[in-house]
């Protein structure tokens, strides 16, 4: 996209809004979206006439590992990405307008100072307000379906299927093919979001799994993580007996040299 | 993970890392004149433990994909597991030296019962010469203690070696000369 010249508009100035898709969902990617256009073309927009001159771009997260990034802090650096992006390629923007779902004010700041020429305007709901963002909606919504429709699962195992559904947690589509894509041991395919309230019921049906990490964990329990996340380790993935042997040698009771690299005399079998 | 095909392994509760320890037998032969099942680039060390034990379709779920980032002349790799992503690299064993996947043979386990830290007999039913090991928090890095029990080959060498009558006269020798 980068690659294509851009439209004489560009360099008059321009408004873009930002919305994201797939926050919910227990599996597939979100998606952050962007519409821009000239800043004369806002009120055609609201006619909801996609004509030739709203440049969209997307960009999408693949995978999570939510135990250790911020849902919000994803989301605000794919926004910062967005803006960099059409800024590099030569876009005017003056106003860009997004849609959030944490503290509007906190993120409008962070964003200023990003951006210093631009201007933000950051809201709940956004997307219901400002027809550039729903214009951005679209596009994060419309992207998402694509990816989830031609998703190549990594997983090679037989009777894999991709029916997912919509991946929202009340689909009965969506629940049905998480419990046919369960394993005791692997869980989920990669594509699932396993921290996901959704997971929880079926973990009771997957072997426990002790982390070496959880265990540092405990120590600084809270490092920035948001209160609607939860720990992989708070929804049963881990033990009760967390027994620091179970996981791994210890070299204890042995001099510095074993200590150091974990070296464990066994001498039970 | 030792040298040579067959070796008696003894571990007498002399150190102060273990109890009363237990005598056996390893013996590291392929069984029959068939040759050893080879598990090279087929072993994972991940930072975890599962509290299952036995097969499981690992090459059709743990797929892991090498990445551009060279670390410390290893190429990193990614994977997931349970929904955390991994971060590893694949070491080779130094050479001389081999991993072997044993198994407890069962004409021995009746007899180890009977006599606590009796006589146990071991197989090899698998070997390997490297290893890929995962970390979750963490790139790899020659500080994990995988690699750092590395060391403990040069330093088991040096106490174990036999000293030969050379080394002894020129330590003598070095030593009267302090006198």
């Amino acid at each position: 996209m980068s690659s294509a010249p851009l439209p004489k508009w560009a360099s008059k100035p321009c408004i873009m809004g930002i919305d994201e898709a797939g926050r919910g969902p227990v599996l597939g990617p979100m998606v952050y979206g962007c519409l821009y256009c000239s800043l004369s073309y806002q009120k055609t927009l609201t006619t909801l006439n996609f004509a030739e001159p709203i440049w969209v771009l997307p960009v999408k997260l693949l995978k999570f590992d939510v135990t250790k990034i911020n849902l919000n802090e994803i989301s605000h650096n794919s926004a910062i990405g967005l803006v960099k992006r059409v800024l590099d390629m030569g876009v005017l923007l003056t106003e860009v307008y997004v849609d959030t779902v944490g503290d509007a004010e906190k993120y409008r700041v962070k964003l200023s100072e990003k951006f210093p020429g631009v201007k933000f305007v950051v809201a709940k709901k956004a997307d219901s307000l400002y027809p550039v963002v729903s214009g951005a909606s679209i596009v994060a919504k419309v992207t998402r379906d694509r990816a989830l429709r031609n998703w190549v699962l990594d997983e090679t195992a037989e009777n894999m299927q991709r029916n997912f559904g919509s991946g929202y947690p009340g689909d009965p589509e969506t629940k049905a093919w998480l419990d046919r894509h369960k394993h005791m041991v692997f869980g989920f395919p990669t594509i699932v979001r396993f921290s996901w309230g959704t997971c929880k019921p079926y973990f009771k049906d997957f072997v426990e799994v002790v982390w070496e990490s959880d265990k540092m964990d405990e120590d600084c329990p809270n490092n920035g993580r948001s209160k609607h996340q939860q720990k992989l380790s708070d929804l049963g993935f881990t033990g009760y007996k967390r027994k620091s042997e179970d996981i791994e040698s210890s070299g204890k009771g042995r001099c510095k040299f074993f200590q150091a690299r974990k070296l464990q005399l066994v001498s039970k079998f | 993970m030792e040298e040579g095909s067959s070796l008696a392994a003894s571990c007498p509760g002399r150190s102060n890392g273990g109890g009363e320890g237990s005598t056996g037998i390893i013996d590291l032969r392929p069984p029959g004149s068939s040759p050893a099942v080879d598990l090279t680039d087929r072993v994972h060390l991940l930072p975890c433990s599962i509290k299952h034990d036995g097969p499981c379709p690992v090459s059709h779920y743990f797929k892991p994909k090498q990445t551009d980032v060279v670390v410390d002349d290893l190429c990193l790799k990614e994977a997931c597991f349970r929904g955390r992503k991994l971060q590893g690299v694949t070491v080779s064993l130094p050479p001389g030296y081999r991993g072997y996947v044993l198994d407890k043979s069962s004409e021995s386990g009746k007899r180890s019962e009977a006599s606590e830290g009796g006589f146990n007999r071991w197989l090899s039913r698998a070997e390997f010469g490297n290893l890929t090991f995962w970390n979750h928090d963490s790139l790899p890095s020659p500080d994990d203690p995988l690699i750092r029990c590395f060391h403990w080959f040069s330093v088991s060498n040096a106490l174990h070696k036999p000293v030969t009558q050379a080394e002894l006269d020129s330590a003598m020798s070095v030593q009267g000369r302090n006198d």
